[in-house]
This record gives structure tokens, sequence and C-alpha cells, in this order.
């Protein structure tokens, strides 16, 4: 298991758009993902799932990788919400 | 005659037409329990019915981008996890457990303390609509039946209704629910249809075919309105439609007062999308690109390459009108994800802007040499923020003539005659002004930052926002011996501050002798119509009293005759 912390830096949060980017991009890795806001723990791969967490700009969250490829995902998801996702400053 | 008060605007204007009401007919879900050997025969149904969704979304998203978040939604793995799981372990049909699971998160989205989030909730509504009617093979378009220009009255109304509908046919919206991010706040907004949302319950009230009036203003819909108030409604329309006109007419008629006095109209922008918007408004230049985007939506600093490139593509957009830069200003409330700034108690009076990029020397000739390359191929001019020192500005200058001495020795070209100003946003600058004119070519008055220097009160502190003013006569009487400094010393007065886009400042500011206003571009056509409609000697009148005033009550009895 590998885990890392990032906080979320573009402008509107994981609303509708970023959140199916993310989506999308954790729906081809291998690994089981979850992601840890606050008290709530989510499943990556789910839009509704990652919108309901309600993570809004500069919420800290940890991504929990697990898996044969758990390294090169947790990278993947880092580089992914570093990006902003589609939509910057 | 019957009216309705309606708090939220969504979208500017009036309208007159017939109403069209959208009676949502709710397609029901058919309740019913399966056998277990229905269960593979329900869920290939509710894939199927997944698929043909998502068919539908991907044609729609190529129009409306929203619909790409639908599509992404209706494959959702909580949703199908959610019907799947009811249909095996509760042995129901698609429907029901598709209007279960959907339930559920509505119920959690309209739970949610953002705004933005509780709208979201209408997203699922939508999806799972579609869900339904893929599910029971039902097609349906209520606005077909919608023949002439109408005023559409619903209850909320989902990208998937406005897709359907003909917009040449739609005067305008009102809505029972919805707040001004919603769905159709944001199309009314950029077709430029006047919209009111957040009726409250009407819909019972109002009949397809009624006649009724719009007003965005008030924020009223009248409806079987008396003969006179359509007259009324008919002249307002009218009027507004030929100030749109002239608007129009005006942006290719010169920046200059009735008497003949030149003034110059520029847009503020952040990127080089905003510039190529700007430049629909037939605008002189631009005022001040703000250079920190380059910084803030990178994961580095950006090279010296990645910013010619950015610079070279603005200045070339911008075909030899004006492009004043404003080196990098970050720091106070802007933040880079690869860069930690100190924690700082003050962080607007510390280390940001011109004094970081002071300090950190390398990082500031790297955006100054991209300057000067990018300036060999356009109109560009070189802009100091935060500055409180000559000293500050003859550092900056000192490493800007190194980067011009390393490229002349490396047969780089740029524009010798590169300009150099800086913004004036801080009492000291103000207190220096005529100094500073000696020494540069222009000054941009950053009135944001001033008018909270000034005054000393923060601008984002809402419980002291109502000194927050920069009508205060402090701050106007800063304005004037800044442009009087310039002028006495042949330096050109700008200013790129909100206070520039003011509809009751601009003849004053006009007055003052202000050459050049820079704003965000859909404020210019305003501003230069007022301008144009007023003479220079009667604004400098107005000037000379406003600038005697000892309260801002004072000042604004004068601007609002």
């Amino acid at each position: 298991m590998v885990q890392g912390t990032i906080t979320v830096n573009n402008k509107s949060g994981l609303h509708l758009r970023p959140a199916s980017e993310l989506a999308k991009i954790a729906g081809k890795l291998r690994s089981e993902i979850t992601i840890v806001a606050g008290e709530k723990r989510v499943n990556p791969k789910s839009v509704l799932i990652l919108m309901s967490a309600g993570i809004t700009k500069g919420t800290t969250i940890d991504i929990i990788c697990e898996g044969e490829t758990e390294e090169a995902d947790l990278k993947v998801m880092m580089d992914a919400i570093a990006s902003g996702l589609g939509e910057g400053e | 005659m019957r009216e309705w008060k309606v708090p939220k605007t969504a979208s500017r204007g009036y309208a007159i037409a017939p109403l069209f009401v959208v009676k949502h007919v709710e397609v029901t879900a058919s309740e019913r329990k399966i056998s277990q050997e229905e269960i593979d025969s329900e869920i290939a149904r509710f894939e199927a019915a997944v698929a043909k969704a998502q068919d539908e979304l991907l044609e729609l998203a190529a129009q409306n981008e929203i619909f790409a978040g639908h599509y992404a939604l209706a494959g959702d793995i909580a949703i199908y996890d959610g019907v799947t799981g009811k249909v095996k372990n509760d042995l129901v049909n698609a429907e029901l457990a598709l209007m279960q699971t959907r339930d559920e998160y509505v119920a959690v989205f309209e739970s949610m303390e953002d705004e933005y989030m509780r709208e979201r909730a209408a997203d699922m509504k939508d999806v799972s609509k579609r869900l339904l009617y893929a599910l029971k093979g039902i097609e349906d378009n209520a606005f077909a039946a919608m023949k002439e220009k109408s005023i559409i009255a619903a209850k909320d109304l989902a990208p998937s209704d406005t897709a359907k509908m003909n917009m040449e046919l739609v005067a305008g919206f009102i809505t029972e629910e919805g707040g001004v991010t919603s769905h159709v706040s944001i199309i009314a907004k950029n077709l430029g249809i006047p919209c009111l949302v957040g009726a409250g319950p009407m819909l019972s009230d109002v009949k397809t075919g009624e006649t009724a009036v719009l007003d965005t203003d008030k924020g009223v819909l009248y409806v079987d309105p008396d003969e006179a108030l359509v007259k009324e409604y008919e002249v307002k329309i009218e009027e507004l439609r030929r100030r749109d006109e002239e608007m129009e007419r005006l942006s290719s008629l010169p920046c200059e007062t009735q008497d003949g006095h030149a003034f110059s109209i520029c847009a503020n922008v952040g990127n080089v999308v905003d510039i190529k918007n700007a430049l629909k408004y037939n605008i002189d230049g631009v005022g001040l690109f703000r250079s920190e985007f380059l910084y803030m939506e990178n994961d580095h600093f950006p090279t010296e390459e990645e910013q010619f490139a950015a610079y070279k593509e603005a200045a070339e957009l911008m075909a030899g009108k004006e492009l004043t830069i404003r080196t990098l200003d970050i720091g106070g409330d802007k933040g880079l994800d690869y860069y930690e700034f100190p924690k700082e108690e003050n962080p607007f009076l510390g280390y940001r802007a011109i004094r970081m990029c002071l300090d950190q020397t390398d990082m500031f000739k790297t955006q100054l040499r991209a300057l000067l390359r990018a300036s060999a191929f356009g109109y560009i001019r070189i802009m100091y923020p935060m500055m409180i020192s000559v000293e500050e500005l003859q550092a900056a200058n000192a490493l800007l003539e190194e980067c011009k001495a390393e490229l002349r020795a490396e047969g780089t070209s740029f524009d010798e005659k590169i300009q150099v100003g800086i913004m004036v946003e801080t009492p000291a600058a103000v207190m220096m002004a005529d100094e500073f004119a000696e020494l540069v070519d222009f000054f941009s008055i950053g009135t944001n930052d001033l008018t909270q220097y000034v005054l000393a009160v923060d601008r984002g502190n809402q419980k002291i926002s109502e000194r927050y003013n920069s009508f205060h006569p402090a701050v106007l009487r800063a304005i004037a011996h800044t442009i009087a400094a310039a002028h006495r010393h042949g330096a050109k007065a700008g200013m790129c501050g909100e206070f520039a886009g003011d509809e009751k400042a601009s003849a004053l500011l006009m007055g003052m002798g202000l050459d050049e206003f820079s704003m965000s571009a859909n404020s210019t056509p305003v501003v230069k119509y007022q301008l144009r409609g007023a003479s220079y000697e009667e604004m400098q009148k107005l000037a000379g009293e406003v600038l005697k005033q000892s309260t801002v009550a004072g000042v604004m009895a004068l601007l609002e005759k």
C-alpha cells in the first residue's frame, strides 16, 4: 500500500467536470484507490461519489493505492490532481 | 394583471411575449418485483439503457460540454452498482432501482453546503430521467409544440431541456427553482436572453399563451398585463435596442470627448483567451496583462522559452496595438503550488510582487529576457507592480539593462525603445510620483490595492467592507496627484483597477486628465459611450469640484447629479 498527500488546487474544487476527468483517469488504473478527505473515504473511480465528498479548492487529501501497480498508479493520480484536471487557476 | 416578484436575476433585459409553460410530466417508474430468473435480463436492460443514454450524450457533448459531465455520470460505477445491487438483492425492476439510487444521491447533493454542489442534484435528476426514458423507450420533446417567440416558464431547465429548444424562439426564461449559477442562467447569459430564476411556485397559476412581460431590472414577471404596461415596455425594449446599436456603432468611432480631447480605452486580461475576447470590443490596447497565469497554471517556474512563446503569441494577436505586461505579481493572496511562500502575519504587506522579484533575480531575469525577446514581435510595454521606492525602480531597471546587454551580445533582437512603467498602488508611490515620473514612460494606477493601502482597509474583510470605497476623497486626491505628477514630467497616466470601469467614476477620472482607461473588456463600451457623450471642459470642472469635497457623501452628490 502506498499513500500520497496533495492539496486540490483547481479553481472550483472537485466539481462535475474535474471530477469526471479524475474518475476517468482513476477508472483506467488497476489499483484499489481510496481518497481520504477529512473523515470521508471515497472511491475516485466514481464521479458521483467523488462529488459527494464535497472536496473544495484548498482541501488537502490523501490518496491510497493498493495493488501490483500501486507506485505507478499513485503517481498518475497525484500528477492528474496537480495538473488542475483540465482547469487551471 | 398578475405579477410575481423574483429576487434573482440571471441575465438582463426585457421581454414581452406569450408564456410557454413547461409542465413536466413525471414519468414514473413502474414498480415491479422480479423473480430470481429475471435478474440477468433486468441488468442487461439497464446496461442497454446506459449505452443508449451515453450515445445521445456523446452527440450532445459536441455542442455543450455540460453533457460530457452527464456522459460520465450516466456510466458512473456508483449508479451502476446502486442499480444492479438493488436488482439483485431487493428483486426490484431496473426502473425502481434507478429511482431509488437517484433519490439517495439527490439527497446527498441537496444537503451540501456549497450552492454549486446543491445545484448538481439537478444533473443527477437529469441523467436519471434520461436513463429512465431510455429504459422505457420513450422519446420526449416538450418544446416541439413551441411555435412562436415565447417566454419559457418552467420548474427548472436542465441541459437536456435547453438542448432541445429552438433558441431563436426564446424571448425570456423564468424558473421556479435554480440559482444564478444554474444551467439555464449560464445559457441565458451566454445568449443574452433575459432570465429570472428562483421565482417560487407559480406554474399552476399561469397558462401557455397568456401574454407576459419580463423585467429583469425590477425582477418582476407581469402576466396578462394591461395595454399601458405593454406600451411602456415596448418603449424600454426599443431604447435598449438603440443603446446596443449605439454601442456597436461606437466601437468603430474614435475615443474622443465631444470637444475633441482624446483618451484611450484598453482591456485588462489574464491570458491569451482573454485577449481574443477583448479584441472583439475594438479596444485601443491591453493596459494590464497579468503574467501570473503563466506561473499559476504551471507546476514549475515557467522557463524563458515557455514565457517567450506566450508573450509573443499575445503581442502578435495585438497586431501592433499596445500590450502592457505586468511582471510577476504574486504573494499576498496569490500562491503557487510549487513554491512555498513564508508564512506571514501580513501577507499584503509582505514578501510579494517586485519585492520577491528583486530578491530572486534569476527568476526575474528569466521573465525580463522573455519579455524583451517578445518585444520584437509587437508593441510591448513592461510594468513593475507594487513599487514603493526609486531604489526598487533603479534595481529593476538595472536588471533589465543587464538582460538587454546579454541579448545584444547574443545577437537577439528586441525593441530597443521598449517603454517601462510602474503600477502606482502604494501611498509611497503616490508621494514620490514626481520622482518616479521622471524615470518612467507611464504610470498605471492600481486602484484596488491603492484604495486598501491609502485607507488601511483590508478589501477582503466583510466586516469593514463598507469602509473600502475608492470614492473616498483621500483616494481621489491620491489619484489626481499621481496623474498631475505624470503629466508634469511627460509621462502617460493610465488606470487598470476596477475603478477605471466604474460608470460613476469615468467622467471624474477623465476630468482629472487620465489618459488611458483599462478595465475588463465587457465594461469598455459603456465607458467609451459616456466619455464620448461628455465635454472635457465640463469634466474638468466636475473634477475640480469633486476634489474640494471632504466626504464621500459630498463626492457622490456631485457625481450622481
